[in-house]
This record gives structure tokens, C-alpha cells and sequence, in this order.
């Protein structure tokens, strides 16, 4: 174990948040060049998508969360399926690092926003969602969006309680948006309902569904749709959603899909004893359109 | 005239401090920076303390003199402005203009409040983000009054020349039309950014309505006076307000020396903010 490896795995010994995981950080931030690993206990190189545990807990109904995205950001930050062992990297369109335009009134992303681990929204083949909606998987983790009060920061492992989803039909395809809250936010023993949500967080339920219709309209692409007439679905809805995704996550991990001609994420997973060290650049500049609200007429 | 920033210790430290320098020479901002930038055209010099999407309280300090942009603080500590949902800090480059105060001797007639003591604030729209410090080149669109805790508190709003939509913007219609929901969402800003604090709702004159052009004109008019007076040392009462200056040779308080007495500038990596002010605030029933 060289000496740097040496200071992460204590550095994560003492640090319980993380859950004993940690990162390898590679490349310049805001560039093509960024990579974010996971890294065990071990010191090994993990996967984000795979190595960290579901966690799903019916009776605290609560279930294990990967940011990627810390609420106020625009990088378009995502677990990737291309690359082995599915690091953290920038999403990129027409070769250039994806930024997601500012919608008035908000300001980059209005959630805490990721991943939930161990899950899959199956790609192969289309099941009825809805009465009028026949719709495939977009072959990523089930997204979650979390509402408590801190800012978090991309790589955190949370535990978060579920609260409900929206069904967001993403250019085309079913987009589950998950709603958590960190268990360890102060209000978190106080929510455990999308009424409850209403309560605390007047407002938010609306927006994350306005957020999510019209973020790639500045991008010239139409308004996104909704299945169940946009209607939230509650906590055991969404537990079951879960569950189902999990279980076309362990197909998908154990080899047994059939593609239907769709390239399936990377499965590679800890191991297989590799390692990486820290090699993080300095941050590319941020493109100052990013800075643009764009107003969307009503 | 090239207008630059001279900075001393770290942004979000007590030690923080911007000065505005002219050809490399400091200057007052609330002084010596001239209102008008093209008189002709209603084009207007705005300095920018505060910008968009931030939470710094900063502001072009009436204590010390040639006026840095400094933290504003409240009992001894920085002060932030909290995020109210849906907003993120401040929505506008925030900042003020130069060579205005609103008199805190005098009630205004349409407001029935006395002024706050300050040069004129203003709210620069365009889509840029500013720095502190940055002598912006605006046109005004109109004007908002708000009522500060019983003290009345111009809001102008402007545009950037450079802004691509600047050409366009002549007008306070013109703010709906292109930035549908702004003067809607500045309201309730304004309205509630205190309520987080303990304090009641603000509320604003004219039934919240935002003023033309000629009417913020008007003001920015009146504003300018009411700084004549009180550099010309005519007020009722300065306040104790710094009134050096480096520029104004005609001026009571005029000083050649005054800008050789200002420190050297000594910038410092930005200080962390407390991660307390990340928080969403819900006002129920705001939105």
C-alpha cells in the first residue's frame, strides 16, 4: 500500500459519513478528463452503480443514495455506464462537457440529485407504465431527487427515507425521479408523506415537476411529458418501484438480459484487486453561458 | 475612465474590503464615480456589491473613508442573506448608483417614508454575472419602492448596455416581455428575504406596482440632489457619512492626499462560507 492509499483508507476508517467508502479523483473537474472512483474499504476501486449496498428498509423505509449532482450546480454529473467500474463523470453532448441551463426562477438543480445503488431501469424491452403509456427503461440507476436543508457533495453516500417519484418521460423514455430526504436532516422524522412534504417544503413538489418539464427546452428540445397524468405516486408505489429495478439490476449484473441491441452499462465491479491513485487537475473554467437564466414563456 | 478594483483580505472576512480605483488611483464609489456615464443617452455609471446567485451582504460601506465595499455586519457577525425557496441568494447583480443618497431628513411624498441613508440601490438583469467592485455601464427601466422597515428604499431596475438584450430593453414593459416573471419574483424577494431573520414581511409602496422609466428618471433625479447637498456639506444631517473624496475639487472634503492613505491591495483566497446558509427557507404561502 503506498503511503497516499495509506492516509485514504484512514481517512475513511474516521470517517463514518462516507460509510467507509471514499473516492479517487481523477482528471480536471468540468472537462472530459474527470473521473470519480469509488474506493472500498480496501483501498480497492469500486463501482458506484454496483459495490454500494440497496439498503432498502421497508419498515424505516429507507434506502442508500449516491450523489452526483449537489443542489445549486449545473455540471451534468452522472454515474457512468460506459466507463469500468462506473466512476463519476461530466455527461457529454456534441463533445463538449453537459452543463443544464438555468431555468428562471431556479438556479442549476433544485435538488440534492443522484443515484439510488443496485438499481436499473431496464432499457431491453417496454412494459405498460400507464394506461396510455407502453415505455422502456433509460438504461441508468433510478434517479432520486433529496430536499433536505445542506448542499452535499458529488460522491456522498446518504441514507435517505423515500417519499414518493414522479414518472418523468425523458425523450421518450420512463425517467422514475425518486423523492428522498436525508434521514439525518432535521425535519426528516417529521416527513414521511408527500402531504407531509407540502408541508414542510411548500412548493417544492411543483417545481421539481416544472423543473423537470422544461429543463432541456433552452437545450431546443419540446417540454418533457409525465405517465399517471403527472400525479406523484406515494411511498409504497415507489418502494415497489424500487424493488423492481433492483431485481433488473441483478439480471443485469448476473449476465441474464437479453440487449434487444441496446449497449448494457459496464458491470465490472470490486474484486478484482485494482487500484488507483488521486490524480486530480485543476477545475477547467465553467463557460460563462452557464451563467444565462433563460425565461421560459408560459 | 478605467475603473478597477483594489482588494484587501478575503471575501467573506471582517478584514474584506474593495476599493474602486480610477486610472489606478482610488476613488470614492459613492462619491467620485460620476451618476452619469452619457448623460445624452440616460446611460448611468452602477457599481456592483453584491452578485447574482450570492448570499454576501455587501455593500459600499458610509464609515470608512473613500467608502470600500465591505460585509455588512449585525452583532458582530458577517452577514448573509438566506435563501427563500424558489431563490438562490440574491436574484440580480446587486449594486447602487454613485452620487445619489436617499435623504434620511426627508419624507417622500408618494411614499410617506424617509430614505435609508444610502445611495441609490439597484437591480441589473441581464443575464452576465458581475463582480463586486464592477463599474457596470446601465440603462434604467424602472423603479420599485420598497418600504425597508418604514424607511423608503428605491430598488432601480437596469439592464447592461453590453447585455445582447439591452437594444431591446427600453422600457419597464419591456422587463415583463423579455424576462417574463422577474418583477413578479423581485417582489416577493423583497417582500419576504427578511422573514427568515425574525422580521415581518417588507412591504412596498404603490401596491408593489414597478414604475416606468420617466418616473425612476425622476427619482434618480431627486436621489443625485439629495447627494449634491450632502457633499456640498448642506444637508440637515450627514449622518456621520464619510464624505472624502479624491476627485471633487470644488468639495468640502475633497483630499489630495486621501487616496495615499488607502492600504495597498493584499487579496486573500476567499474564506469558507458557513455551510448554515446553504438552507432552503419555505415561507408558506409566499410563492
Amino acid at each position: 500500500m503506498s503511503a497516499l492509499r495509506r492516509l485514504n483508507h484512514l481517512k475513511t476508517i474516521f470517517n463514518p459519513v462516507k460509510r467507509h467508502f471514499s473516492a479517487v479523483k481523477q482528471g480536471s473537474k468540468y472537462s472530459r478528463s474527470f473521473r470519480q472512483y469509488l474506493q472500498l474499504p480496501n483501498g480497492e476501486i469500486g463501482s458506484y452503480f454496483h459495490d454500494i449496498p440497496l439498503e432498502l428498509n421497508h419498515l424505516n423505509r429507507t434506502v442508500n443514495m449516491v450523489v452526483e449532482i449537489p443542489r445549486f450546480s449545473n455540471g451534468k454529473f452522472e454515474i457512468s455506464k460506459e466507463i469500468p467500474f462506473n466512476p463519476i463523470s461530466q455527461d457529454v453532448k456534441k463533445g463538449k462537457v453537459r452543463f443544464v441551463n438555468n431555468i428562471f426562477p431556479f438556479r442549476g438543480y433544485i435538488h440534492n440529485y443522484g443515484a439510488i445503488p443496485q438499481t436499473w431501469e431496464d432499457p431491453t424491452s417496454s412494459h405498460q407504465v400507464d394506461r396510455k403509456h407502453s415505455l422502456k427503461g433509460d438504461n441508468d440507476p433510478l434517479d432520486c431527487c433529496e430536499i433536505g436543508s445542506k448542499v452535499f457533495a458529488m460522491g456522498d453516500i446518504k441514507t435517505v427515507k423515500i417519499l414518493g417519484s414522479l414518472a418523468l418521460i425523458d425523450d421518450g423514455e420512463l425517467d422514475w425521479k425518486v423523492i428522498v430526504i436525508n434521514v439525518e436532516d432535521p425535519l426528516a422524522s417529521r416527513v414521511n408523506t408527500l402531504q407531509d412534504v407540502d408541508i414542510h417544503f411548500p412548493g417544492i413538489l411543483g417545481a421539481t415537476k416544472a423543473w423537470f418539464r422544461d429543463y432541456k427546452i433552452p437545450a431546443g428540445k419540446p417540454s418533457n411529458k409525465f405517465a399517471f397524468d403527472g400525479q406523484y405516486k406515494g411511498v409504497s408505489d415507489t418502494i415497489k418501484i424500487i424493488e423492481s429495478c433492483h431485481e433488473s439490476w441483478t439480471n443485469l449484473v448476473s449476465g441474464n438480459v437479453e440487449t434487444n441491441g441496446v449497449i448494457l452499462p459496464q458491470i465490472k465491479k470490486a474484486g478484482q484487486g485494482v487500484f488507483m491513485d488521486d490524480n486530480l487537475e485543476p477545475d477547467s473554467p465553467i463557460p460563462s453561458e452557464v451563467d444565462k437564466w433563460f425565461y421560459i414563456k408560459k | 475612465m478605467v475603473y478597477s478594483t483594489r482588494q484587501v483580505g478575503a471575501k467573506n472576512t471582517l478584514d474584506y474590503k474593495v476599493y474602486i480605483e480610477e486610472d489606478g488611483k482610488p476613488v470614492s464609489p459613492f462619491h467620485d464615480i460620476p451618476l452619469y456615464a452619457d448623460k445624452e443617452n440616460n446611460i448611468f455609471n452602477m457599481v456592483v456589491e453584491i452578485p447574482r446567485w450570492t448570499n454576501a451582504k455587501l455593500e459600499i460601506t458610509k464609515e470608512q473613508p473613500l467608502n470600500p465595499i465591505i460585509q455588512d455586519t449585525k452583532k458582530g457577525k458577517l452577514r448573509f442573506v438566506r435563501n427563500c425557496f424558489p431563490h438562490h441568494g440574491y436574484i440580480h447583480n446587486y449594486g447602487a448608483f454613485p452620487q445619489t443618497w436617499e435623504d434620511p431628513n426627508e419624507t417622500h411624498p408618494e411614499t410617506k417614508a424617509v430614505g435609508d441613508n444610502d445611495p441609490i440601490d439597484v437591480l441589473e438583469i441581464g443575464e452576465s454575472i458581475a463582480y463586486t467592485g464592477q463599474v457596470k455601464q446601465v440603462k434604467v427601466l424602472g423603479v420599485m419602492a420598497l418600504l425597508d422597515e418604514g424607511e423608503t428604499d428605491w430598488k432601480v431596475i437596469a439592464i447592461d448596455v453590453n447585455d445582447p438584450l439591452a437594444p431591446k430593453m427600453n422600457d419597464i414593459e419591456d422587463v415583463e416581455k423579455y424576462f417574463p416573471g422577474l418583477l413578479r419574483a423581485t417582489n416577493e424577494w423583497f417582500r419576504i428575504y427578511k422573514i427568515p431573520d425574525g422580521k415581518p414581511e417588507n412591504q412596498f409602496a404603490f401596491s408593489g406596482e414597478a414604475k416606468n422609466k420617466k418616473y425612476a428618471l425622476d427619482i434618480i433625479r431627486e436621489t443625485n440632489d439629495a447627494w449634491k447637498q450632502l457633499i456640498a456639506g448642506k444637508a440637515v444631517d450627514s449622518k456621520g457619512i464619510a464624505l472624502a473624496n479624491s476627485t471633487l475639487k470644488d468639495t468640502p472634503t475633497y483630499s489630495a492626499a486621501i487616496a495615499s492613505e488607502i492600504p495597498e491591495a493584499s487579496p486573500k483566497a476567499d474564506a469558507p462560507i458557513d455551510k448554515s446558509i446553504d438552507k432552503w427557507f419555505f415561507i408558506s404561502g409566499s410563492a
